[in-house]
């Protein structure tokens, strides 16, 4: 590892526009690739922050800083175009969180790395629309959250009311959100709304430990704990009118339904798994990285292809995981206004992953490659027209639904051709942390957060209110920044923003 | 095409053939007339001479039209299409063993076999039973076509697999039962897609082409999920149960 002072580490950087920065190789060893990374003023600030703070004599322990991460990343074997970093990049395991990068599937040397999916394989967020208006909900909006905590079940270590054997765990894992259509728990229209119409076809259960498994059955149905959430939004601006249109969504004020949740126990056990599995794999190869963290195994070894597998089967967990709280959910609105789900118009708008590496063709300096795309942190953001995007949004792109946190604002966006040059179709996933978890629970007070969510007239439902503090809106980066510089970027476009008006929590 | 057309009946000068001049197309039509097609005896011509008095030329040259009885066809490049196609033909037919050794990959053009001009979904359809040759039969897909408004095709098989789109769409008796669409329009040409940004004489025709494949892709989609749903029935039984569940700490 190379020591150098902050100024000798800003050489290695350049300000390509307002929104981009470039990262030379030779910031850390070995890079194959630059990396670079996209912010605005206020989260370029934080960004250089982190790094000067991480140069301080005797800073030791903690993740390093984003921009090294990027980095570490781009000297991965097989890696391709540049390493990424997103507006809303904070450091995670190995890769940082909001680091988006493609390996050449073509190349033998080429790597899968778990750490560039993330420990949540397949965390995502889907939203449903109504028919309803904040008038119809503001009245009953206690309630309704009380019915959704009460239907989803939340916090670590809960318990989902979808009765689930170990055969259906085994079915689910194969067959993804086809298995809780066939079960009936959902619409044949959310399929079709749904990142790879809900279910990665190399899904192999038999590549999954037992481990994971037992963790995973109790859970299904239930929305966890960390960052995750169910929130009743009410639409609240619309900046492109056609693609909302298209999506279902009129006018101002409408009512919308937002699940962030992810494959739990079960995904985080499939990445431990690899994890452990893949470093007797890089001392086998000769694989070296920068960072220990950023284990990894060629794709065609064993390794590399067990991985593959059983995060298929995670990402699959995930789908029939949403689908499941998409109709418990579906449930509660009827129960509360005596009606069908059906006459309240409930669909699916889409249904975004951004933790999943997923193989992808892409053009990449004039010819199409086929590419392992690892998204950690990072939505899928494809362009209009794009084969793999649904038939009802060809012309408008693919919806990204980006989460905001706890009492802010979301958004949704569409997928963009430059995106789709410059950042192979991907862009944020949400605010990203400013405060490490240990921080924002030392600095704030859980009653404050809980208080401020009460002015802002949001109802709030929490199974472990000590852990709120983690998750207040002052630990994170704002979103709109993080939209705003996606938008200025390019790489992805402005269509809707939503505020919360009932949020349930873990 | 229409001056590698003209170019190949030996017109002078293909290249200066504008349109945009009616007298142009005039004299056009009338060179055509007197050096390949031939109808009339050269006294019945003079009317169609008279490229001075446009108003005489036009009379003249709607008797023409209807002598060569060709269809009703709306636009001047229709038209001119037509009757360089009729003389086309005509020249061929003066001597068509001089051009029985021509094979379309002599000349670099794309390959062709007698079946390909027969669109497939009227070959299964009719399946020998009728010879689409007929010209009784050509007759009445002509008429059909100018009483349903189906732009002219000199391919009569192509033009009814046309008709039998606009009846399956709008005359068929699902059509006429379908629920108009509600909703806000789409405008055809502000959707966030780049078409073809070098050439926008090209963006119209092909965002054309898109919708229509989009149109398809619906249907298909459309008809999975009627399946999904058909076979739901079957399996479909969602159950829950509340003793199970556990809210965490």
């Amino acid at each position: 590892m190379v020591v150098r002072s902050y100024n000798d580490e800003l050489k290695y950087l350049e300000k390509i526009n307002d929104h981009c920065w470039r990262i030379k190789k030779g910031f850390q060893p070995n890079m194959n690739v630059e990396g670079c990374f996209y912010v605005n003023s206020r989260l370029e600030q934080l960004m250089l922050e982190e790094l000067k703070n991480s140069c301080r004599p005797g800073a030791v322990g903690g993740f390093l800083p984003g921009v090294k991460q990027i980095a570490n990343v781009a000297a991965l074997p097989g890696i391709v175009g540049r390493s990424i970093g997103l507006p809303d990049i904070h450091s995670g395991y190995g890769f940082a969180i909001g680091n988006m990068a493609a390996f050449d599937m073509d190349d033998p040397l080429s790597v899968v790395s778990p750490g560039g999916v993330g420990f949540d394989i397949n965390c995502g967020v889907r939203l449903l629309r109504t028919n309803l208006f904040e008038k119809d909900v503001q009245p009953v909006k206690e309630q309704l959250a009380q019915s959704l905590f009460d239907h989803i079940p939340v916090g670590v270590g809960s318990k989902g009311i979808i009765p689930m054997n170990a055969r259906d765990l085994e079915e689910a894992l194969e067959m993804g959100m086809d298995w809780s259509l066939r079960e009936g728990y959902v619409w044949a229209e959310d399929k079709e709304h749904c990142e790879e119409y809900g279910r990665m076809l190399n899904a192999d259960p038999a590549k999954v430990s037992m481990r994971a498994k037992k963790r995973g059955l109790p859970q299904l149905g239930t929305l966890g704990a960390g960052n995750h959430y169910a929130e009743i939004q009410v639409v609240d601006e619309i900046y492109d009118k056609w693609s909302a249109s298209k999506m279902g969504i009129e006018e101002k004020g409408q009512v919308v339904v937002m699940i962030h949740s992810g494959s739990r126990g079960f995904g985080h056990q499939v990445a431990t798994d690899a994890l452990v599995e893949m470093e007797k794999a890089m001392k086998r190869d000769k694989i070296e990285t920068n960072d220990r963290q950023l284990a990894c195994a060629r794709i065609n070894s064993v390794e590399g292809q067990n991985y593959l597998k059983a995060m298929a089967a995670a990402a699959n967990f995930a789908w029939v995981n949403r689908s499941s709280m998409t109709f418990l959910t579906r449930q509660a609105f009827a129960k509360m206004f005596n009606t069908t789900p059906d006459d309240l118009d409930m669909h699916v708008i889409y249904d975004v992953s951004h933790n999943i590496a997923k193989v992808e063709n892409h053009i990449v300096e004039g010819k199409e490659r086929k590419l392992l795309v690892h998204r950690k942190g990072s939505t899928r953001a494809f362009p209009p027209h794009h084969p793999l995007i649904p038939v009802d949004y060809q012309l408008t792109g693919q919806p990204v639904l980006v989460g905001g946190t706890m009492g802010t604002c979301s958004y949704v966006l569409t997928g963009t051709e430059q995106g789709m040059h410059e950042t192979f179709g991907s862009t944020c996933h949400g605010a990203g942390r400013a405060l490490s978890r240990a921080k924002s629970r030392r600095n704030l007070d859980y009653k404050e957060v809980l208080d401020k969510l009460d002015q802002l007239g949001i109802a709030i439902r929490v199974a472990s209110p000590k852990l709120v503090m983690e998750e207040a809106p002052e630990a994170y980066k704002d979103v709109t920044d993080v939209v705003d510089t996606c938008h200025a970027a390019g790489i992805s476009k402005k269509c809707i923003k939503m505020r919360p008006i009932a949020v349930i929590k873990g | 095409m229409l001056k590698q057309k003209l170019a190949a009946l030996g017109h002078p000068s293909p290249n200066d053939v504008a349109l945009s001049n009616r007298k142009e197309f005039a004299s056009t039509i009338l060179w055509l007339e007197d050096q390949k097609i031939r109808l009339y005896t050269i006294e019945d011509r003079d009317k169609l001479r008279n490229l001075q008095d446009m108003k005489l030329w036009e009379e003249a040259y709607l008797k023409y039209c209807s002598d060569l009885s060709m269809p009703a066809l709306d636009t001047q490049l229709e038209q001119l299409t037509w009757i360089i196609g009729h003389a086309i033909r005509l020249e061929y037919l003066d001597d068509p063993e001089q051009y029985g050794s021509v094979q379309a990959e002599d000349i670099g053009g794309p390959k062709r076999n007698g079946t390909a001009t027969v669109p497939q979904k009227v070959q299964t359809i009719f399946d020998g039973k009728i010879n689409v040759d007929d010209k009784e039969f050509i007759a009445a897909v002509r008429q059909l076509a100018t009483k349903l408004q189906v732009p002219h095709h000199p391919n009569h098989l192509l033009q009814l697999e046309a008709i039998s789109r606009i009846v399956h769409e709008r005359l068929s008796v699902t059509a006429k039962d379908r629920k108009p669409i509600t909703g806000t329009p789409f405008p055809f040409d502000k959707g966030n897609d780049v078409v073809a940004g070098t050439d926008p004489k090209l963006d119209y025709p092909m965002r054309i082409l898109r919708l229509l494949q989009i149109q398809n892709l619906r249907q298909l989609q459309t008809q999975i999920n009627e399946t999904i749903v058909a076979v739901q029935s079957l399996t479909a039984n969602p159950k829950t149960d509340t003793k199970l569940g556990k809210v965490g700490r």
